[in-house]
């Protein structure tokens, strides 16, 4: 086994936030002696990844993912614990060690904004001093694998957000980074770029063996490029491994669909013991069964029931995590 | 070298952003005429009631104009638009995207400082000299190349002095991100354009040693009117080169700051 | 419109502001300086023996209530009114059941009383360091309260006209700042008028500048002889008149055009 590339040891990080109550007694109080709170954003993490891999890093809002890609790339310091990114210490912020590191963040852009997109490139080639041999192959690989041609001489304030974001990736993959942090990449993008987005990822990742870290609400992006997750919630790392091994510590259940003979149905359904309704409408059912009985309970319901159709699934991993985010054991 | 090709693809791609917007052009031409026009009617105005007010006669209090003009226009052209950038009204403190400038390889003091120029104020800087030139001519006298020579050490100090407050009060926005650091310099700036003997000996007082924006001007008028001493010419010298250093200090002490308390 | 909604509106308004009372206050103080440094200038350059018939105290004293005059008077109507029919908000203001002029005036309550809690320390301080002097009589007072209420419309009017130029163009900003400069040469502030050369002084006396700032200050500090008060009047009057009637013209109109184009 290899040396990871990223390994993060016991990493914390608490904020000294001012407390500021309401009213103009208090104000003048805080001015005089002021109070402040400590927040712990992230209490002990630990964990390290591999060069090449793909991993999600999954929370509620206000867990601590951001704050941790903030560590990872060296715009925080931490408080506590230690990391290493590609032999280098974050924080520090070396030169050679910010050309290893790429970021991409959803709702911001790093673009010039009056003038084309092939101009701003040109300023990152230069600012990264990658030689102009390679910066014009590695850019046109990209171009071509996110197929942009047509919107490299358009003005960046003329694009699409859609558009917007694929000149982001390119913009943070042309000096060749080896680890690359997407901070919600996909946000407020159509469903048919966010797949085309994915492919690329997914994609790229193969070809140039480049670490990706991905923090995401949309758990699509999450399902479909990461084999790896890192749950952190209230600032721990609470899950380290497959999404698919998450569902099923979670939620040791089993979904079953149902559609119902309407002309049977007399609205009053005998359902066995352990069985939960989760939603019912006309002629549909759906419920949750333990994951060990659901062979039995099947077979019961249809002697019990007048199914027409039954399918047995796995629940959703939204309902899943959303158990976990609102407080669920582990 | 690495960093003067940087710099040049700095100056060609402002020059495009510049060039995206035509109709700037004639309205900044227009401004700088009426910012001109407005400085010139004020001195002559002043003069018209009196011949000399503390030893400061119509050209070279018009000489200081020159000068004021003069660094104004270099505030513009380069160290102005950079720190704008950042700690300005829509700056990247501001909307969140300093970020992206934190995460290049290169100095973020330096790279704030020369990333962006507004070519346009090369035009100011023209109309500045001809300030200069007819202040000179109207004083009568011809300069020696001491007083040239004094003249660009002392406008250089100058820019030095400026380059440190603008620097300085764009670093202050890292504690408080909300605040117009650099409108409240713009204000006390706006002090420069009158030789400091023309305000009471209090107010001199807190423009030489408190608030040295009355270093700026003053000096390399005095300079180009021959008015100047060694001494004075090592002070500002000193002086500019203090206060760089202690500006980027507190540069480095606010980008630590923003790194410990943002989340 | 009755005094209670309006009332509320004001007092809202109000509140908002103060949370951002730096801002405005960096505002203020942005505002107080070209006065202050003209304060200044005249005061070292009258000297002990006075200038053109003011004394070193008649000059501050002009000043300083040149500075209040100039905060009371001054319109924030290219914000209140030009930017939110930029922005698309006067749509929302169109639909209310007050007139949209009263949300500028009420903004303007809010925000005077804002700006004045920063400006009236400070004019105080200057009044202690300064020493004005002024020959302040009974009547001056008195006539000196419709003045500045006159001058108060006279400066919202037209601001408010100029802004509805939104309506049909998207920048009117080198109009705004072409008038900035005309206010600063022609309203008092680069000299009393009475100070300024020729020329100048008659087309200060005609243009409605003057009307806006300095005619107050000159009713308070009794600089005016009894034809003199009369002519003042008589002038700001006609100017606020067709102030009022340029603002109807161009609101009907502007709102034809508005509605037209789809707001």
């Amino acid at each position: 086994m290899e040396t990871p590339i990223i390994n993060v040891e016991q990493l914390s990080k608490t904020y000294r936030v001012p407390v500021r109550a309401a009213g103009l007694k208090a104000s003048l109080r805080s001015f005089i002696r002021p109070q402040y709170d400590d927040i712990a954003a992230l209490r002990d993490v630990t964990f390290s990844i591999q060069s090449g891999e793909m991993v999600g890093l999954i929370g509620p809002n206000g867990a601590g993912k951001t704050t941790t890609l903030k560590l990872l790339s060296g715009l925080l310091h931490p408080s506590h614990g230690s990391v290493e990114v590609a032999g280098f210490i974050p924080w520090e912020r070396r030169p050679a060690y910010l050309r290893t590191i790429s970021m991409v963040l959803g709702n911001k852009s790093q673009m010039l904004w009056d003038i084309p997109p092939a101009d701003s490139f040109r300023v990152l080639g230069e600012i990264y001093a990658v030689p102009q041999a390679e910066f014009h192959q590695t850019l046109d690989e990209l171009v071509d694998l996110l197929d942009m041609r047509e919107l490299l001489t358009k003005p960046v304030r003329n694009l699409s957000l859609g558009e917007r974001m694929k000149c982001e990736l390119t913009a943070s993959l042309l000096y060749r980074p080896r680890v690359l942090f997407l901070d919600e990449p996909t946000l407020g993008l159509d469903v048919s770029v966010q797949l085309r987005l994915r492919r690329f990822l997914a994609d790229y990742n193969r070809r140039s063996g480049v670490t990706v870290i991905l923090t995401s609400h949309y758990m699509a992006d999450v399902t479909a490029l990461c084999p790896r997750v890192l749950l952190i919630h209230h600032g721990r790392l609470l899950f380290d491994g497959e999404l698919a091994e998450l569902a099923r510590k979670m939620a040791p259940f089993k979904q079953i669909r149902l559609n119902l003979d309407t002309e049977k149905n007399n609205g009053d359904l005998p359902l066995p013991a352990g069985v939960d309704m989760v939603e019912r409408d006309s002629n549909s059912l759906t419920l949750r069964v333990p994951r060990a009985e659901s062979a039995g309970i099947t077979a019961r319901l249809l002697q019990t029931l007048p199914v027409v159709d039954l399918t047995v699934e796995d629940p959703p991993v939204e309902s899943v995590i959303d158990q976990v985010y609102s407080g669920g054991e582990l | 070298m690495r960093a003067l090709k940087l710099v040049g693809c700095f100056i060609r791609t402002s020059l495009q952003e510049e060039a995206a917007y035509r109709a700037n052009f004639w309205i900044s031409l227009f401004y700088s005429v009426l910012n001109l026009g407005s400085g010139v009617l004020g001195i002559v105005v002043l003069f018209g009631q009196v011949e000399s007010v503390q030893g400061w006669t119509l050209p070279s209090t018009l000489a200081l104009l020159g000068v004021y003009l003069c660094v104004t226009a270099l505030r513009g052209l380069f160290i102005g638009p950079g720190l704008d950038s950042l700690a300005g009204m829509d700056g990247e403190i501001w909307s969140g995207t300093f970020d992206f400038t934190l995460l290049r390889p290169v100095n973020t003091q330096l790279l704030v400082s020369v990333r962006k120029w507004r070519l346009f104020s090369l035009a100011d800087l023209l109309m500045a000299a001809a300030v200069l030139v007819t202040a000179v001519m109207m004083l009568g006298v011809t300069l020696t190349a001491w007083q040239v020579a004094a003249f660009i050490l002392t406008l250089l100090a100058a820019v030095l002095i400026l380059y440190a407050f603008l620097l300085a009060f764009a670093a202050l926005v890292f504690w408080s991100p909300g605040v117009m650091f650099t409108w409240v310099f713009d204000g006390l700036f706006q002090l420069a354009r009158y030789p400091m003997g023309m305000y009471p000996g209090w107010l001199q007082l807190v423009l030489t040693w408190v608030i040295p924006v009355g270093l700026i001007t003053t000096v390399p008028a005095q300079a180009l009117t021959g008015t100047i001493s060694w001494a004075a010419l090592a002070v500002s010298l000193g002086a500019a080169l203090i206060l760089v250093a202690a500006a980027s200090i507190l540069f480095r002490i606010g980008l630590r700051r923003y790194a410990s308390a943002s989340s | 419109m009755n005094l209670r909604s309006s009332w509320a509106l004001v007092k809202g308004l109000w509140l908002s502001w103060l949370q951002y009372r730096s801002f405005f206050f960096i505002l203020a103080f942005g505002w107080m300086i070209p006065p202050l440094i003209y304060m200044l200038v005249w005061y070292t350059a009258a000297g002990d023996q006075g200038l053109a018939g003011f004394t070193r105290g008649e000059f501050a004293a002009y000043y300083l209530v040149l500075i209040l005059v100039n905060q009371i008077t001054f319109a924030q109507t290219n914000w209140t009114v030009g930017d939110m029919i930029r922005t698309g908000q006067m749509n929302q203001i169109l639909l209310r059941p007050i007139h949209p002029i009263m949300d500028a005036v009420a903004a303007e309550f809010a925000g005077k009383l804002v700006y004045l809690i920063f400006d009236v320390p400070i004019v105080a301080l200057l009044a202690l360091l300064l020493q004005p002097q002024m020959d302040f009589q009974a009547l001056n007072g008195l006539l000196f309260i419709p003045a500045l209420l006159m001058a108060w419309a006279l400066r919202f009017f037209w601001g408010y006209w100029l802004a509805l130029l939104a309506f049909w163009a998207t920048r009117a900003d080198a109009l705004l700042t072409l008038q900035d400069t005309l206010m600063f040469l022609l309203a008092g502030q680069v000299a009393p008028v009475a100070l300024l050369p020729g020329a100048l002084q008659t087309a200060a006396i005609v243009l409605p500048f003057r009307s806006m700032v300095a005619f107050p200050v000159e009713v308070l500090t009794g600089r005016l002889n009894g034809t003199d008060l009369l002519t003042g009047f008589a002038i700001q009057a006609a100017w606020l008149a067709a102030a009022v009637i340029l603002y109807r013209l161009v609101w009907t109109r502007g709102l034809r055009h508005y509605a037209a184009i789809g707001g």
